[in-house]
């Protein structure tokens, strides 16, 4: 009786209701996604879908799921629109706190000749491509100036270890520098850990300093892929993880691989090798299409299909060994799932909205230049510096957030403006990449309808929305992701 | 005006069909045709260039269909619920100091 009164209360008569901003996708042949301006989403019929467009759906069941969803509400309803507006701001909080992520170039040496670096390629003893103090003190400086209350300073090369001396000057400085501004830092090395030694190890026990690294799968395809003398970079870095974990904790290395044409039918050998070495978070990247990576041969050697099929081998894979009792998550859908299964934006640099160039990291190469993102320092070794904001001796903060080479491309790749980008299901889930698009299109936007970045994300978000319809114990997983 | 081989024609009412919705359409089918748009009294006329040779001309001309009836519902979902939109997006802006950031002290 109860049950029933609920259910008079809230039954919506036909055509009594009216549609909320949603966007829609004709997911397969029989069902139509449909998400609100936030992200929440919900599978229909194409006849449902029509039926609702048209204001004839009779079926109480579905309109009360599309109220749930806030893709409908009954007329006079106002709390829908708030609770969007809450949950809208609340994806987008991060916003006012720019930027929280400095990297340092602190050299461009390195002793590994990887076939798919961007950017380095310097003999390891030439000391006129390492940054000198007094850049990185200009740096510093205006790290400091950023609003953001969690600084993260990344050290990046070449190989940052071969200039030790000046990653540890920094950290210590900036702990200095820090007394009077009370942020929260973080520091990560990305290092191949070749030349980890006891010091070093002392170093970042002693600063708190994490280690990032390099680790393409096996021995043959890592040592394939990331040459170095001696043909040793896996048994290097493996050795160095071991060494990390033991002396700091498991916590405190993580690992990335790049794929290459080479690791296409190799995605559980790859995972394999994270779990063995205790790494729970895997990765997987398509290789980027900046700098030095165009020089291989064939470019990358494969297409978005065959990466998509890399990606989703490895995704069951990954699923597979949580449903075996064996947690292990998917970098990549863990950040996507946190935009599909709640209100936060993890404002990863590469997948946000406006872009994360500038906004959520500016990049410090060893000359002085600034760099509005790791890619844009990329395209400069190759002579393009459509993205270098200014110089830190002579550039203030506010010449370098307000330069017009960081407002333009991000106004011009908004995606809620963005052509086709406005109207997709997924732009709740996507974000912009005016540096992908300018190297591989020509402009800040690119042709949404021919975009490699467009078509890759596009895979992924199906591929686990997928998943998370047809796979209960996947949408349990993805959610838990996302939790996180 | 010379209809080449390797294209195809197809037409929209234009009493139906609103041209925001062809040129949306023929931009988001770009990956596989070009979309050349001509309006006279009664129709909007569409000629499809394949991309590639070998494209189906039927498969051309339902893709375009399809693309133009989705691009419609999209306009009319648009235009319904504009105005939530904007209040949704006036309330979360609103208090944020973001909407002071045009303004100067006198």
């Amino acid at each position: 009786m109860n049950v029933r009164l609920l259910r008079d209360a809230t039954a919506v008569p036909p055509s009594g209701w009216q549609l909320l901003p949603m966007r829609f996708h004709r997911f397969d042949s029989d069902s139509v996604l449909l998400t609100n301006l936030v992200g929440e989403h919900l599978f229909v019929s194409p006849d449902q879908f029509l039926a609702v467009i048209d204001g004839t759906c009779n079926d109480q069941e579905l309109l009360a799921r599309l109220r749930a969803r806030h893709l409908i509400q009954r007329p006079g309803d106002r709390l829908p629109a708030e609770l969007l507006a809450v949950k809208l701001r609340t994806r987008l909080r991060h916003l006012p706190d720019s930027t929280g992520l400095h990297i340092f170039v602190v050299t461009l040496r390195c002793e590994h000749t990887c076939r798919y670096c961007q950017v380095s390629r310097q003999s390891s003893a030439r000391s006129e491509f390492d940054m000198s103090q007094e850049t990185a003190r200009r740096a510093l400086a205006l790290a400091f100036q950023s609003p953001s209350p969690h600084l993260k300073f990344e050290f990046q090369g070449g190989e940052p270890l071969l200039n030790f001396s000046l990653l540890k000057w920094i950290v210590r400085e900036a702990k200095r520098i820090n007394r009077d501004h009370g942020k929260d830092l973080a520091f990560v090395i990305a290092t191949n850990l070749a030349l980890l030694d006891d010091e070093i190890l002392r170093f970042c026990e002693e600063e708190d300093v994490h280690i990032s690294t390099s680790l393409d799968g096996p021995a043959d395809l890592h040592n394939r892929n990331r040459r170095r003398p001696g043909q040793n970079s896996w048994q290097k870095t493996v050795a160095g993880i071991r060494q990390v974990q033991d002396r700091l904790g498991p916590g405190r290395v993580s690992a990335l691989m790049t794929t290459t044409e080479a690791s296409l039918d190799r995605a559980r050998d790859i995972i394999d090798t994270y779990v063995e070495l205790g790494l729970r978070n895997v990765f997987l990247r398509p290789i980027s299409p900046y700098g030095f990576a165009l020089r291989l041969r064939g470019g990358a050697g494969y297409d978005v299909e065959r990466w998509l099929r890399f990606y989703e081998t490895g995704l069951d894979y990954i699923i597979d060994l949580n449903r075996g009792g064996l947690p292990t998550v998917e970098s990549y859908a863990a950040i996507i799932a946190r935009k599909m299964f709640s209100n936060q934006d993890p404002g990863y640099v590469d997948l946000t909205s406006p872009a994360g160039i500038g906004l959520g990291a500016l990049v410090y190469n060893y000359d002085g230049d600034i760099y509005a993102s790791d890619e844009g320092r990329m395209l400069a070794e190759m002579q393009d510096h459509t993205f270098r904001l200014g110089n830190v001796q002579t550039s203030s903060y506010e010449e370098i957030l307000l330069n017009e080479k960081l407002l333009q491309p991000l106004a011009e790749s908004f995606t809620l403006s963005a052509p086709m980008c406005h109207s997709c299901a997924f732009e709740p889930y996507c974000g912009a990449d005016p540096v992908f698009h300018h190297a591989t299109a020509g402009d800040f936007v690119g042709h949404k309808a021919t975009s490699a970045f467009c078509r890759r994300n596009m895979g992924i978000f199906k591929a686990l929305l997928r998943r998370a319809r047809d796979d209960d114990f996947a949408r349990d997983l993805f959610w838990r992701w996302g939790q996180r | 005006m010379t209809q080449d081989p390797e294209t195809a024609e197809i037409s929209f009412d234009r009493s139906t069909t609103e041209l925001d919705a062809l040129q949306q359409a023929a931009y988001a089918v770009a990956d596989l045709m070009t979309v050349d748009i001509r309006a006279s009294a009664t129709d909007y006329t569409c000629t499809l260039f394949p991309r590639r040779a070998g494209l189906d001309e039927d498969m051309l001309k339902h893709r375009i269909r399809a693309e133009v009836i989705d691009q419609t519902l999209r306009l009319r979902i648009a235009k319904e619920t504009g105005p939530i939109r904007n209040l949704i997006f006036a309330l979360a802006f609103s208090g944020t100091g973001l909407a002071d950031s045009g303004t100067t002290d006198e």
